[in-house]
């Protein structure tokens, strides 16, 4: 039931204040998660909630090294059909256009 | 907001750092970067993306650029030039008020009884 209100909102369209980001742009569109704790996952935005909880479908976890947490390595996990909860959710961002890139700082910490 | 449109450098604490441009933030400190790139902890690898939104209370500390620092500060002597003024009548208001809050509680409980007899009136 829970889940089936979340998916309602991807077609509400009134009575969303106080965020900074309209997430409804990403609606159907591969957005990347940082979970508080060090998790990523990525997966297509089916859902969400003015508290930032939100649905991801085909959502795949990106895992991360044993021994050193910080870095993710390639080994992913699929999770499938997953609820964020919002208080866990770090960051949002689209994949679309989302890549690796070498370092574009002449100096680092050059804001 | 001042620093709206202006790049930043946010990171976070877990390390991660983030250079964008602020296209929204709120009371929060959730924060909306455009044009992003994002560092990881150690330094030594680098993301783009064009949008993130990212939650205030994960924040360690934010850089922004001095010159708008300057501009909050130049904003907030335009508008702390007013309140000198204001906030000494204020406070003069406030002291009468002490003296006035008797008459007025009691002015206000007879308007309450009578506006509970009009309302059963009409009831």
């Amino acid at each position: 039931m829970f889940i089936f209100t979340l998916y309602k909102y991807k077609h509400g369209s009134s009575g969303r204040k106080e965020t900074v980001l309209d997430l409804a742009k990403f609606v159907d569109k591969g957005v990347q998660v940082k979970l508080t704790g060090g998790r990523q996952v990525t997966g297509t935005l089916k859902g969400y909630d003015q508290l930032l909880n939100l649905v991801l479908d085909e959502a795949v976890e990106s895992v991360r090294d044993h021994d050193d947490p910080l870095k993710t390595t390639d080994q992913t996990r699929r999770l499938g059909l997953i609820v964020c909860r919002g208080t866990a959710v770090m960051l949002v961002s689209p994949t679309d256009g989302t890549e690796e890139i070498a370092n574009p700082f002449v100096q680092p910490e050059a804001v | 907001m001042t620093a709206q449109g202006h790049p930043m450098l946010v990171e976070l604490k877990n390390g991660e750092t983030y250079n964008g441009h602020l296209v929204n933030c709120d009371t929060w400190m959730n924060i909306h970067l455009r044009e992003v790139i994002c560092t990881s902890k150690d330094g030594d690898r680098f993301w783009r993306m064009p949008e993130c939104y990212i939650r205030g209370n994960t924040i360690k500390y934010l850089r922004v650029p001095d010159e708008v620092i300057d501009k909050v500060q130049e904003e907030k002597t335009r508008t702390d030039r007013k309140p000198p003024g204001g906030g000494g009548r204020g406070r003069g208001r406030g002291i009468d008020d002490g003296g006035a809050r008797g008459r007025g509680r009691g002015g206000s409980v007879g308007k309450m009884v009578g506006n509970r007899g009009a309302g059963r009136g009409r009831g």
